[in-house]
């Protein structure tokens, strides 16, 4: 794995193109997903636009985090930290300082890049489980901080500007907002996928001793991506709150959330383009169905869903998708890891 | 106050311990994150307030019978399920625990519901008279307890021949094997005291909080700080690492006000995993 991935990076202009040949697949499934998404608000009902516009905001998580936990490999359980911090800064920009709502949410995600590129500098050092405890006690003090501050309305939470316009133009408006991100983050992962930089990231995950020693600048890269990913992840939360049109900071700092777009992430598949959209349509489709019906129910369903997933499909539904693995390669997967 | 305060921290720092013990074995031994952790509190919890709902003496008496409940649960989780995908790879064994936190404690919503349930306790509302500072009996047999506790299972680790393979699995998983230790059978019996101490700290904590559904949650983020400060996998580590944030929560209260109290000690826990990542007790499991 290591040494493949090594290889790429050195001769990454000629992978490029042999890579790119054998799933040529995806670009028509996804030109054809994407037509559909946008023709959907003129066919669809008010209920199911609202669902899909969080099916997206959840597509576009899904995708920043696998950057920094499928390319890279440090598993990130305060994500969602961004988020916070993005929703709050467009909040208080837009609310306090009249900013015109797209510099504000742009303003946002690049505080979101610089918290993460201070952030990253001491805990990207860290490894495994170390860094995924130090994301959380981030995550938790920032919320803290957050509640204490005066300018964020602290724990009344945060309401932000109605807008002059109807209701259904204002859906409308979102979902295609959220659709518009979730697309441009998912064309931006496979675009770093494939770059000498995403190799560079791979190879990081793989083994990160040789990466360094092959001359992978592995502190500069390892930043880079948690501040490309904290940058996605805070400009989805701008957006998130002015949908909302209200956080507080048990909503936005919320652990769970942060896991819930982490199983997107593995259910999906870490690591691939496709995997975290398939992860984040699944889960919020399935969940938004138990929900309806069985409303006491839901956690322990989502749960079970959980537990098989693990058990059955560890690397992810993508992955047995794309190597046309069976009922057979599953089992005999499963014997494997067994101890 | 600050003596007060010193007083409230240790009491509180032995709950940690008490919760932390158990989380940190697991995390040591097996490279698992038991989220599930939260979940084995509040089932401990549970069982010793039906047992005194319907039996009625000293919850105290029924410390060893959560204990029992949640290892049994946790033996049988571990031997059956978690163990089929030990292999896949840590993030993996890590959300499968979550999966089963979420499963229980929304098992324990729809069997007994959303209420707030509290034990009374012989000792509840009484105190010890200490220099001038009242110190509750039940937050005090809670510290004792778990030092008891740990001190048992300190023993059972560096005394009995189950003891022994544990550390050794936790050392050197392949070399175990390869005298004779039977890895799986060590995993389910690790796991299960894993979960059986959770259950010991979940009933000694519910003669003091309220017990819903949701009692555990909030203490794996403890219990995270708690292994990671002292060290993963030793005892000792765990009480010192429950101890430090005890104290830390309860001066940083004091000196910056209570609304501070999770920022301090995880900004204390982010120092710590920065400068010493081997945890304040400085060696890697025994």
């Amino acid at each position: 794995m290591a040494s493949r991935l090594l290889k790429q990076w050195n001769q990454s202009k000629e992978t490029l193109f042999s890579q790119s040949a054998q799933r040529r697949i995806w670009l028509p499934v996804g030109i054809v997903f994407l037509l559909g998404a946008i023709a959907f608000p003129f066919i669809g009902t008010g209920y199911w636009i609202r669902v899909l516009t969080s099916a997206f905001m959840y597509v576009g998580l899904a995708s920043s985090l696998n950057i920094i936990m499928g390319y890279t490999g440090y598993t990130d359980f305060g994500n969602v930290v961004f988020f916070g911090v993005g929703a709050y800064t467009t909040g208080v920009l837009v609310g306090q300082f009249n900013f015109p709502l797209p510099l504000a949410v742009l303003c946002g995600a690049l505080l979101c890049s610089l918290y993460a590129a201070l952030l990253g500098l001491p805990l990207l050092r860290l490894r495994g489980h170390y860094f995924s405890i130090a994301t959380i006690g981030v995550m938790d003090a920032t919320r803290e901080i957050v509640t204490n501050m005066k300018i964020t309305g602290g724990g009344m939470g945060m309401s932000f500007p109605i807008f002059d316009i109807s209701p259904q133009m204002f859906n409308m408006l979102a979902y295609y907002i959220m659709l518009g991100l979730a697309a441009l983050y998912v064309l931006a992962s496979f675009l770093i996928r494939r770059s000498r930089f995403g190799f560079g990231l791979r190879a990081i995950r793989a083994d990160e001793q040789a990466a360094g020693i092959s001359g992978i600048p592995t502190t500069r890269f390892k930043v880079t991506a948690w501040m490309i990913s904290a940058f996605m992840t805070g400009t989805l939360g701008g957006v998130f709150g002015l949908w909302f049109s209200f956080v507080e900071p048990s909503d936005v700092f919320d652990i769970m959330i942060s896991l819930k777009f982490m199983i997107m992430v593995l259910i999906g598949g870490a690591g691939t383009v496709f995997g975290p959209v398939i992860g984040a349509f699944f889960m919020e489709i399935v969940s938004e169905l138990v929900w309806g019906r069985f409303l006491e129910l839901h956690m322990g369903i989502l749960a079970i869903i959980v537990i098989l997933t693990v058990i059955f499909v560890p690397k992810g539904i993508l992955h047995y998708v794309q190597n046309r693995i069976g009922l057979k390669g599953i089992l005999a997967e499963m014997r494997q890891n067994k101890i | 106050m600050l003596f007060t305060s010193i007083i409230n921290g240790l009491l509180l720092g032995g709950m940690y311990a008490a919760v932390g013990v158990g989380f940190s074995l697991v995390w040591g031994v097996m490279n698992t994150v038991n989220l599930s952790h939260g979940a084995m509190i509040m089932l401990g919890a549970y069982t010793t307030y039906w047992m005194s709902q319907y039996i009625g003496v000293n919850p105290l008496w029924f410390v060893p019978v959560a204990m029992l409940v949640t290892l049994f649960i946790g033996y049988l989780l571990q031997k059956y399920v978690i163990n089929l995908t030990m292999k896949s790879g840590t993030n993996m064994t890590l959300i499968l625990s979550h999966g089963f936190n979420l499963f229980l404690v929304n098992a324990a919503y729809i069997l007994w519901k959303g209420d707030y349930r509290s034990i009374q306790s012989p000792f509840s509302g009484q105190g010890l008279n200490l220099f001038g500072t009242t110190v509750p009996y039940s937050r005090l047999i809670v510290f004792v307890i778990a030092i008891i506790v740990a001190i048992l299972l300190q023993l059972f680790l560096s005394r009995t021949k189950t003891g022994t393979a544990i550390r050794a699995t936790a050392q050197n998983k392949d070399a175990a094997q390869l005298v004779g230790v039977n890895i799986s059978r060590i995993y389910s019996i690790t796991f299960a005291i894993g979960c059986g101490l959770a259950g010991v700290a979940g009933a000694l904590m519910s003669t003091n909080f309220v017990v819903t559904p949701t009692f555990g949650d909030p203490f794996i983020g403890r219990a995270f700080a708690v292994a990671v400060l002292g060290g993963l996998g030793t005892v000792s580590g765990a009480v010192l690492g429950g101890l430090v944030l005890g104290l830390a929560e309860t001066l940083g209260a004091l000196a910056f006000g209570p609304s501070f109290q999770n920022a301090i000690a995880f900004a204390i826990l982010v120092l710590v995993l920065v400068i010493r990542p081997q945890g304040l007790m400085g060696k890697k499991f025994f």
